[in-house]
């Protein structure tokens, strides 16, 4: 089973980011369970999403205690208890221009992937709506689901600017490509 | 004391359509695997069940069924009639005199919502009114909060509504139809209970069924009785200390059918869908010396588990209760025969008295021969995340105790 669990800041996109995830490992044909908090979460207060994939279903409902992968909108909110679910094998992908070496430095011990997504966002012309970029650098760190998958599953269900969210999901993509080598070596 | 049929009666026009459902007018949907929360899985089962008339409010997190609901109404695809009245007490003063009026109904609420209509579900029973509502399970005030605790339907437990507790959204799903087609048998209102969060928020694949396929399954609602100025009854008169008892013991007679007629409707359905959820469900409890007892969305983890413990060579298996009114005291103590040690994982709290579940099933087991010594556990209240590796500590550390009386809390 993999367990992934995506951070950010009420208003973010966080949430929507873990509904498109799960849905693109629905159209793969996988199991998924993906649930959020609600209720108390309010415009940049933290909000949590999780998700598990299974080839077979998921029964379980408890909170995810080791995340084999994190997805963090807000590199301020990659500490404490955020943290305290990774370890030395968890993909850590967070929403940082810093560079890997420094966050070798930083989080000495964990698999931390910066990418700039807003940087990429603002390239695609998406301004600093950057799900669709984070969630190509996750599918990329962690080999799934398809790049393909991914972008038709974004093409179903992005609202407006279609075009402009399968560029930023690529970028973030590659960019996450470029970094997994350099990562490994860290 | 509020009286019922002077408030929000279901319009002429919704009473029309009752009393001459138009087949032609009721749309069809195929059948589909979709990829939806417990909560639109309940807006699902309603709208498959097709009630007529739907009183509704807002509450925390409850409120996506009710979305759906007006959602799939907008699209044309849900026939009821839709009312919001101020407050979940007028939203069950509303559902009685309609159901009561012949139609189906159903509506959905969550905690605080459940409690401030506490009046009005002993007045449904009492009515003999088969309204179906969904309850997410949620944490009572004070303080506030929104995580998973079953407290809130388990303090309706003396209510006289059926209570189903349920583990996945397909499972709600399917119970509310299931649900419907019980209660108006009996005519005895059903409570269909999903935990917050874990179900209630939980986006998975489930199974819709075609509507043609649900539509045979539950034929429309004609009681015997209803409110018709064509045809002159009442309900809700002043009695007699004889009638009045007399009333109960019929309540009591219903109920006392329930989970043969649920284990029946199940069938039915496990005929027709292929799939079905039991009353009391045993999970890989054969030659178990150790069984876990729990209801709801702590199910799914047990299961796990247990698996864990099998794997290592421990006999330990999970009875789930599914139905928890009336409580299928005959079942329990068939699925517990020759367990020594039953843990039972209460996510909920009476306070002086401990985990309910702990305490109805003791009641459950009295006088048994060679029942099960029972153990208690708090696990969970407040939402607090039950992992299956803390089931696994839990089993171990009760069936190394002798039983107490009260439930001890765990974490």
């Amino acid at each position: 089973m993999l367990e992934i669990v995506i951070q950010g800041r009420g208003g973010q996109g966080a949430q929507t980011a873990g509904n498109l995830l799960a849905a693109a490992f629905f159209a793969e044909g996988r199991h998924v369970q993906s649930f959020a908090s609600y209720g108390g979460a309010r415009r940049g207060t933290p909000v949590s999403s999780f998700i598990r994939v299974d080839d077979k279903p998921v029964r379980v409902r408890c909170d995810i205690e080791r995340a084999d992968a994190i997805l963090c909108f807000d590199s301020t909110l990659l500490e404490g208890k955020l943290l305290a679910t990774a370890n030395e094998r968890t993909l850590i992908v967070v929403n940082s221009g810093r560079s890997v070496a420094d966050y070798a430095r930083t989080h000495a011990g964990y698999r931390v992937i910066p990418i700039d997504a807003i940087a990429i966002s603002r390239r695609a012309g998406l301004g600093r709506i950057v799900n669709s970029a984070l969630l190509g650098a996750l599918a990329r760190a962690i080999g799934v689901p398809p790049l393909a998958v991914l972008e038709r599953t974004l093409a179903e269900r992005s609202p407006k600017l279609t075009d402009e969210n399968l560029a930023a999901c690529e970028d973030g993509y590659r960019t996450a490509d470029a970094l997994l080598a350099e990562t490994v070596a860290a | 004391m509020n009286t019922p049929t002077a408030v929000a009666a279901p319009s002429a026009q919704a009473s029309a359509t009752a009393s001459a459902p138009d087949a032609a007018r009721r749309k069809s949907s195929p059948a589909q695997s979709m990829l939806v929360t417990g909560n639109q899985a309940v807006a699902w089962g309603a709208r498959l069940a097709r009630p007529q008339v739907c009183p509704v409010y807002p509450i925390t997190p409850q409120t996506p069924v009710l979305e759906q609901l007006t959602e799939f109404q907008a699209d044309g695809e849900f026939d009821a009639e839709i009312i919001t009245p101020e407050s979940e007490h007028s939203v069950m003063s509303a559902c009685i005199p309609a159901s009561l009026a012949g139609v189906r109904v159903f509506t959905a609420t969550a905690s605080q919502g459940l409690l401030l209509m506490h009046e009005l579900l002993h007045y449904a029973s009492g009515a003999r009114a088969p309204i179906v509502m969904a309850n997410i399970n949620r944490t009572v005030a004070s303080p506030w909060a929104f995580w998973p605790d079953q407290t809130d339907s388990l303090a309706q437990r003396d209510t006289g509504w059926i209570q189903l507790y349920v583990e996945s959204a397909q499972e709600a799903l399917d119970s509310v139809i299931q649900c419907f087609r019980v209660a108006e048998t009996v005519l005895v209102p059903a409570m269909i209970n999903l935990d917050a969060f874990y179900v209630s928020h939980a986006m998975e694949a489930v199974d819709i069924p075609a509507s043609a396929d649900v539509d045979a399954y539950l034929p429309p609602f004609a009681p015997p009785h209803k409110l018709d100025t064509a045809k002159v009854e009442s309900w809700g008169n002043v009695v007699s200390q004889e009638m009045f008892y007399r009333h109960r013991q019929a309540i009591e007679e219903s109920m006392a059918r329930v989970p043969q007629l649920l284990a029946e409707a199940d069938r039915a359905w496990r005929e027709r869908f292929g799939r079905g959820w039991g009353v009391v469900e045993r999970y890989r409890c054969d030659g178990a010396s150790a069984v876990v007892v729990t209801m709801g969305s702590m199910c799914g983890t047990a299961r796990d588990a247990v698996d864990a413990m099998r794997a290592d060579g421990h006999a330990v298996g999970l009875v789930k209760l599914r139905l928890f009114r009336p409580l299928p005291a005959e079942a329990l103590r068939a699925a517990l025969a020759g367990v020594r040690d039953a843990i039972v994982l209460d996510r909920n709290h009476s306070p002086g008295l401990g985990g309910i579940l702990h305490q109805e099933l003791k009641s459950a087991l009295y006088g048994m021969a060679g029942a099960p010594r029972v153990h208690g556990l708090l696990a969970g209240v407040g939402g607090v995340n039950v992992p299956p590796r803390k089931i696994v500590e839990f089993v171990q550390a009760a069936r190394e105790r002798d039983p107490q009386p009260e439930s001890v809390w765990v974490r």
